[in-house]
Order: structure tokens, then sequence, then C-alpha cells
């Protein structure tokens, strides 16, 4: 009787007696009737508590099944969970700070210091304030202990203030402190032991002294969702930090996002409008006189727009959000293959508690009743699973966090085990509960009282419907397994074509060192003659084949921008006349290994006293030289008082660093004629040997020449396009994973089938054997009940994969979604895997002894 | 009269030894054959019933009264009989025990 039935039943009841007494001998009904209503409540509980100490009891009796139960669901629910914790961190969680869903970001690109005070200024009405940061940067931070690396970030003054986060200890920034710091929590109790005494303590950041003036509170870790910041500094450090670039005047130094807090009752969209006109005019100011009309047109023709971010700023948001997702489906369907897994294993247990459960039937507990004890054991089996992969989700979060470069050093930081994980964890072990027990529940309850008694094998097992079972479910697993290794083939193809395309540069022993000698105080010729002598220092190491430099390097993305003219060509409205440009050292495409189609390399000869010369991309020359050969023309920046023409010596076929990049106009010109100082120097060396083994002599080497000179890094080639692609590796090593896990589960459930079908057709292989069938003969009976089963499953699989192909379409390179090759190399290993796993069986079976086989019967 | 712990189970599976009774009848007859000492609250007696059904020791059928009414009408179980006769033993025991205990007070002073 369920609940329902019983209080209307009490109700009715209760009615009688009162027509029959009347009310004022009956007293309070309404406290009876809550009485009885707890009678009720504490015999359910009783009930649990004895289901869940007899299921302790039971499950204690079978180690070997509780282990490998536990494990699999473990991994499940563990892998599911990890996902979820990267997913709240990315993409959900809010921002620790006063009234988050108040907080907008400009949609705007990143603002000069000049823009951020314009827009502060002139935003009152509609917002109540605006913050700007810099983002974290690795600077050697220097607490007394001499220098250890650490992630700067440069804010605003108001950042704290503006945002409503208190110090945790002393005060946060204010206004007008050029020389205060702001540690992180973290970072104070990493670096000082959580010391109380360490405000107005110094801490120097490079050369430069700052004040400690307090710590943050440890859930803030700055608005840019995936870095944390070790050092808060405020933004006139910048001039120290940054000697000799005028940062903070210029308009065009782009190096600020901005965030505001919307007045109250204002909409962003109202702020947006009411912010538009200014924003225009600063396009307008940056873009400086020299703009064409039709520009001019277009960006007064923009909209500015504010987007809520209640959970912070995040490149890695829009970067990651897609391949979370599907992330998330791969281990959705994982722990479905693992449930399922356990659910097979359930039946096979079923079978040999047949004769205790009939007999609990037998006496008189309703099915119900039996089902409810099966099921308290299903979900005490997957509750431990649960807890175990709680154990798991943190390493294995941080360490998926940590193939995501961008995430910094100490990804862990931002990983927390907290209410709604809990709540998700509770959610999927429930889930993963009903998958593994409420169908072998089911069919256990239902049995035939006459046959569960007599225990027989054959009589157990021999029902058609519990045959089926076994097949749908090992059936059903090859099809996952198979959407799985699909997966995991797509994207390794996918991650092969990004890692093996033509980047248009040699990539073998290259190796690049990121050098800054501003801070040192280099600049303008003395710039220009260390460089020299460091390449002459470089190039003349043992082991070094060859050496060049540039500004920005090869596949860093960063670059030069400008408005171009050349000889012939016209700029119609519409046609785009911007390229990109790099000041590179001599011999740059030799030692690079880039091909140039037509013309020369830059050599020494290319220096100031001679005259100016270029080198372009093919890109660029289609571009700008439609109809022409371009060695021997001129081009020009548009936007120079006087028309200084560089003369075209060679064309160069185009470098790209990601190979869904279309090509881009470059040019380059030699840093010797070049007339402002290199913002960067990046040497780029090929080595004879290994370029992991040259890594110290070239630091040692930098340090050499002068101990000032700053090495922010040094990387191989094939090193920083790896970076370019880290969404891509970490997807790929995933699903590489989940494809690895599917199979081997899928080969365990075969195994079972197979196993199982053996044990159960003893007697009958018996018989065939003994009227002559000979030992091939059996084992194909054994491996055709086995393709039975997987032909289906593979078949079904496949036609899931095609049609889920279609949520990664944006995530694979040069990959279609359902892409035949794939389905069927994944369809084929999966066959071999499952036939493989059915090997063993099928050898045991053709080896069976057919009088021992019939005397088993 | 306070009731002893578990009494009023035992009272109720004794009432019910002579016939089957609706809850205001049980009440009732508790009453007369305690000669009125005993005032059984309605709303303990209710819950008590409850928890004696889910024990299987009482079984209830609607049926029609004397007067003409349905009522729920209570009869004691197989099991509740046995339980019956258990506490029953066991409650004599504790009376003879605590008689003894307490004998008659010396000097006859009262």
């Amino acid at each position: 009787m369920n609940w329902r039935d019983r209080e209307r039943e009490m109700q009715e009841e209760l009615k009688a007696l009162e027509e029959i007494a009347g009310r004022k001998e009956l007293g309070n009904l309404t406290l009876a009737a809550e009485n009885a209503r707890a009678v009720w409540r504490w015999a359910w509980l009783d009930g649990l508590l004895a289901d869940l100490r007899y299921a302790v009891r039971i499950l204690l009796r079978q180690p070997g099944f509780v282990a490998v139960a536990v494990v699999s669901l473990g991994l499940g629910i563990g892998a599911n969970a990890a996902i979820f914790s990267l997913m709240d961190t990315l993409l959900w969680r809010q921002l620790p700070v006063r009234e988050p869903e108040r907080l907008v970001t400009f949609d705007y690109g990143t603002s000069s210091y000049y823009s951020f005070r314009q827009f502060q200024a002139r935003s009152k009405d509609v917002l109540e304030d605006i913050v700007a940061t810099a983002g974290a940067e690795m600077r050697d931070l220097d607490t007394g202990g001499g220098p250890q690396a650490g992630e700067v970030e440069i804010v605003s003054g108001n950042y704290f203030t503006g945002l409503g986060v208190t110090a945790a200890l002393g005060r946060t920034l204010t206004a007008d402190d050029p020389d205060a710091a702001v540690l992180s929590y973290a970072y104070w109790r990493r670096a000082y032991g959580g010391s109380p005494d360490v405000v107005g303590r110094t801490i120097r950041v490079g050369k430069f002294p700052f004040t400690i003036c307090g710590v943050a509170p440890p859930e803030f870790f700055g608005v840019q969702v995936g870095d944390v910041a070790d050092v808060w500094l405020p933004i006139a450090a910048v001039s120290a930090l940054y000697p000799g670039r005028h940062i903070l005047d210029g308009p065009n130094y782009n190096f600020l996002e901005l965030l505001g807090r919307l007045r109250d009752g204002v909409t962003a969209q109202r702020a947006a409008d009411a912010l538009t006109p200014l924003a225009v005019a600063i396009d307008l100011e940056r873009a400086g006189p020299g703009v064409p009309d039709w520009v001019r047109k277009n960006m007064q023709a923009q909209r500015l727009k504010l987007t809520p971010a209640s959970n912070g700023l995040s490149y890695l948001r829009r970067r990651f959000s897609k391949p979370l997702r599907v992330l998330f489906a791969m281990v959705a369907i994982g722990l479905l293959l693992a449930a399922i897994n356990v659910m097979s294993l359930q039946f096979a247990r079923a079978d040999q508690r047949r004769r205790e459960l009939t007999v609990r039937l037998a006496i008189g507990a309703g099915r119900r009743r039996v089902i409810r004890q099966l099921m308290t054991e299903s979900l005490l089996l997957s509750f431990a699973g649960g807890a175990a992969g709680l154990l798991l989700c943190r390493p294995v979060a941080a360490g998926l966090a940590s193939l995501i470069r961008s995430m910094g050093k100490t990804p862990e930081l931002l990983l927390r085990i907290d209410g709604p994980m809990l709540l998700f964890v509770t959610a999927v072990s429930t889930a993963a509960a009903l998958v593994c027990g409420l169908i072998p529940a089911m069919r256990a309850s239902r049995a035939d009282l006459v046959n569960g008694l007599q225990q027989s094998s054959r009589s157990a097992t021999d029902a058609p419907a519990s045959r089926m079972l076994g097949r749908v479910a090992a059936s059903v697993q090859l099809a996952l397994s198979l959407v799985l290794i699909a997966g995991s083939f797509l994207f390794a193809f996918s991650l092969y074509r990004l890692t093996h395309f033509d980047t248009g540069v040699n990539r073998e022993r290259l190796v690049m060192l990121d050098v800054d000698a501003h801070e040192a105080g280099y600049k303008g010729a003395q710039l220009d003659e260390l460089n020299r002598r460091l390449l002459a220092r470089v190039g003349s190491m043992p082991g070094i084949e060859r050496a060049t430099f540039s500004e920005n390097g090869v596949f860093t993305g960063r670059s030069s921008n400008d408005q171009m003219g050349a000889d012939g060509f016209q700029a119609p409205a519409g046609k785009r006349r911007n390229a990109f440009f790099d000041n590179v050292g001599p011999a740059f495409f030799t030692t690079i290994g880039a091909r140039l189609v037509s013309g020369r390399d830059f050599t020494e000869a290319d220096d100031a006293a001679a005259p100016k010369v270029a080198i372009v991309s093919r890109e660029f020359a289609r571009h700008f030289f439609p109809d022409r050969n371009p060695i021997g023309q001129n081009i020009w920046h548009v936007n120079e008082k006087q028309k200084q023409p560089l003369q075209v010596v060679g064309v160069v076929e185009d470098i790209r660093r990601d190979a869904r990049q279309q090509p881009q106009r470059w040019f380059y010109v030699p840093q010797w004629q070049a007339k402002s100082d290199l913002w960067s120097t990046r040497f780029l060396v090929r080595t004879r040997n290994a370029p992991g083994s040259m890594i110290a002599s070239l630091r040692a080497a930098v340090r050499a020449e002068d101990k000032a000179v700053h090495v922010v890094s040094i990387d191989t080639a094939d090193q920083l396009l790896n970076y370019n692609i880290d969404m891509d590796r970490l997807i790929a090593a995933l699903s590489f994973g989940f494809g690895l896990l599917a199979m081997t589960l899928a080969a365990v459930g075969t195994y079972g089938l197979a196993a199982y079908n053996v044990t159960r057709r003893t007697g009958e292989i018996g018989i065939r054997m003994a009227l002559g069938a000979t030992r091939p003969a059996v084992m194909r009976l054994v491996f055709r009940q086995v393709w039975q089963a997987a032909a289906p499953g593979i078949l079904a699989g496949a036609a899931a994969a095609a049609a889920l192909g279609r949520l990664v379409a944006g995530l694979v390179f040069q990959m279609k979604p359902a892409d035949p090759a794939v389905l069927t190399s994944a369809a084929l290993v999966l066959a071999a895997v499952s036939m493989g796993a059915a090997w063993i069986p099928a050898r045991r079976a053709a080896r069976l002894d057919p009088m021992v086989a019939l005397r088993n019967e | 009269m306070d009731l002893l712990q578990g009494t009023l189970d035992m009272m109720v599976l004794r009432t019910l030894l002579m016939g089957p009774l609706h809850g205001y009848g049980i009440a009732k007859a508790i009453r007369t054959k305690s000669g009125e000492s005993l005032e059984i609250e309605f709303g303990s007696l209710y819950p008590a019933l409850k928890r004696l059904e889910l024990k299987g020791w009482i079984a209830a059928k609607w049926e029609t009264s004397e007067t003409k009414r349905q009522a729920r009408y209570y009869r004691l179980t197989p099991a509740g009989r046995k339980q019956l006769a258990a506490e029953h033993s066991k409650w004599a025991e504790f009376v003879d025990a605590v008689t003894r205990v307490m004998g008659p007070l010396p000097g006859g002073e009262a």
C-alpha cells in the first residue's frame, strides 16, 4: 500500500469514528493523525537501516565483485565530476565580489590607459565604476630570498574597491599608490608562510621594490577566469616595470580589459547605448587622421556592446565551452558503459542468489520489498563509487587543467569541491545505481518459485528473456564503445593534421629564445649593438648550426600591423590594405628554413646605410601585386608623413602557425634598417643535436653577455606550435583515454557474454563433440553467438557516431564528422577486440572433454 | 494514572482477544474494564493501533457497526495472539516481582 492510499484510508477511518463517537470524545484528531504518520516514517527508516545492514553483509561476502563495481563506477563518476568541476570553474562560477550580477564587460577589444580614463570619467550616469586589468604575466618576484618566477597582474587603483573585494589582511590598493602591492592569499601562504606582519614589508618585482599593503581574501583569484595572480600592482607601476616605453601615454597601447559595474536599475543595453558615442569617439581618435573614409564610416556605425560578466572575464570560456561540452558527453557515455558493465555483473550475481531471493519471495516478501533490498545494494555500491570518484576528481581535473597552458601554474587552486559539486555527484551516483541495479532487480524479483528453489544451473539461467537481456546489454555496450572509439579516432586524426601541416618553417631542432633587454636599460643603438653581440655569441656556440632573430619570432601570435601602399595597387572601397610585419635579423628565412619563392634573403649588407628593402609573403604579393612580379617594386607605410619606399627583394612562402588559419599578408624588413626599437628580441637558432640539451647553455650564453638581460622563455618550435593547439591536444588526449577505456570495457563485456554462453551450453557442446563436431566447429559456434550480439551493437554504434558527429563539427580539422574511414576503422578495431575477447572462452569450449561435459549435466 | 511503556500495546491486544472492535470501541472497552480509572487518550491510542498493524499483530477491515455505521474494525492476527501470550507472562512476572518488593508496609501505618 502506498503512502497516498494509507493517508486516505486514515482520514476515512478517523471521519467514521468521529461520526460514531463525536468530536469531543476523541480529542485532538490532527495530533492523532500526525503521530500515526510518525509511526510509518519510523518504520520506513527502520526498514531502510535493516536493508542497509543486510546489503553491507551481502556485499562483504563478495569482495571481488564489490571491488570491480566500485572501481569502475568510481572511475566513471570521478571523470564526470572532474569535467563538471572544470566546467564550473571555467564557465559557471560567479566571481566572489559584491553583487557580481551587476558587472559587465566591454565587448570592445583591449583598451589603452587613455581610453580607460575617458570611459571612467564620462560614464558616471550609467556605471558606478569601471575597473581595468592588464592580465597576469610572469615576472621575477623576490621576497628577500632571491628571485623566483611568479604571476604579476597590473590593475587599476580602484580595482579592489570597485569590485567590492576587501583585504583579508591590511588594505587593498587605492587610486594613487604607485608602489604598493597586494598579495594573493595563496602566495602569502606560500612565500611568507602566512605571517601576519607581512604588511609594510618590501617585495621586489624584477628590480623594483614595492611595499606590501595587504593580502586578498582566499577565494579571490582575480577577474580573469583561469588566471591566478600572485601579486597585484597598481597601474602606475607600469612606468617602472616597462622603462622607456610610454605605455600609459600612448592612445594605441591597448593592454587593458575593462569591467564596469552597472548603476542600480540600469540595464546593460541602456548603458551600452549611452556609452556608444564615447566609444566611437575614442576609436576615431585611436585610428588617427590617416583613416580612409570607408573605415571611418564603419567605425561610426559601430555600436558598443556590454555583456553581463557575473562570472568574470574569460577568453578560456569562449574557447573551452564547446570542447568541455563534448568532453562531458564523452565522460557521460563512459559512465553509462561502466554502469552497464556492473549491470551485467549484477545479472550473474542474481543468478547465484536465486535461491535466497526465491525463499524470500516464497515466505511472502512483496516484490517491491525485494526490489528495494536489491536497489539498496546498488545504491550502496554506487555511492561508494561516488566517494571514490570525489577522491579522484581533484587530481584528474588538475591534470586536465594543466594541459591548458593558459590556466597558469596552479590550476588546482581554482578547483573546488563544494555544494553544487556534491549535489552533482549524488545525482550522478543515483542515476548510475538506477542503470546498474533496476533491471537486474526487476528481473530477479520475478522469480519462478519452483525452478528457483531447485537452483539448477540450467533451469535458473535458461529463460529466453534472461539470455536476451545479456545479449542486449553486450550490444548496447559495444554501441557506446564504438561512439567513443570513433570519437577518439576523429580527434586523433584531426590532431595529426593540425601538427603535420606545412607551416612554411622547418621546425626540426629550431629553438626560440625570448630575450628582454629593456629592463636592463638597453635602448636605441645600444640595443641593436647588444643584439648584434648576442647573435654573434649564440651563432658561434658549438652545437648551434645557425642563428638569427626577429621582433615577433615564429608561432607566437604576436604581430605588428599597419596600412600599406604598393606600386600599382589601387585600394577600392572595401579592399583591405593592412598587413602584418616583423623586423628581422640577417639570413632570417634561411635560418628558420622558410622557402623563398623568388628573390633573395636579407644579409648583413642590408644595414642602415644600404637602400631600404623588404621581403613579402606570397599572400602579400597575391594581394598587393596581383598582376606583376613583386621583385623590384616598392611598398610603403601609408600613414607616414613622408613616403619612404621599401624595395621588395624577395617573396617567401606563407608562414602559418595554425592550419585552420588562412594565410595572412606579411612583409619583413631588416632590423638594422628599422627606425624603432625592438619591443622584444626573439632569437631563433637551429641546433645540431636534440634541442633540449642546448637550453641551459643558451641561457648561460645570454647571461655571459650581460647578467641583467632577462631570458623570458626558451621553447622549441614544436612547443610553440603545441601551445597554440592546447585545446585540441586536451580533447585528443582525453578522448584517447576514453576510447581505450571503452575498448577495455567492451572486451570485458564480450568476454563475459561468451564465457557465460560456454558455461550454459557445456552439456550441448559435449553432445555435439560426442557426435563428431570438430574443435574449429565448436569455436565457430561460440564466435557466432558473440557475433550475433556484436554485429547489431557495432552497426547501431556506427549510426549513433555518425549522428553525434555533428556535435563536434567545429572542433575537428579537415575531417568530416561522419568520416567513413574513421567509422570503418573504429568498427573494425572494435570487432577485432570483441572477437579477441571471445577467443579465450571459445578455446576453452573447444578443449572440453565430451565425457566430463556430459557428466556435468 | 500514567501508562508504563508498552502497556498500552499489550492492553489493546488483550482487549481485541474478546473480538473485533473499531478504534473508539477499543478506547471505550479499556476505560470500562479498568473501572473508569484508565482514561485512554485517543491521540495516543490511534498511533499505537497503526504500530501494531505495521508489526502484523492486528489487522483491520471496514465493517458495519451495530448502529449501522461503517468503521474500521481491528482484530487479532495469529502473530498477535502469540505476542499477547508472551507479553502476558512477562507482565505477570513483572507484577509479581514488584508486589514482592513492595509488600505491605510495616507498622500498619498508611
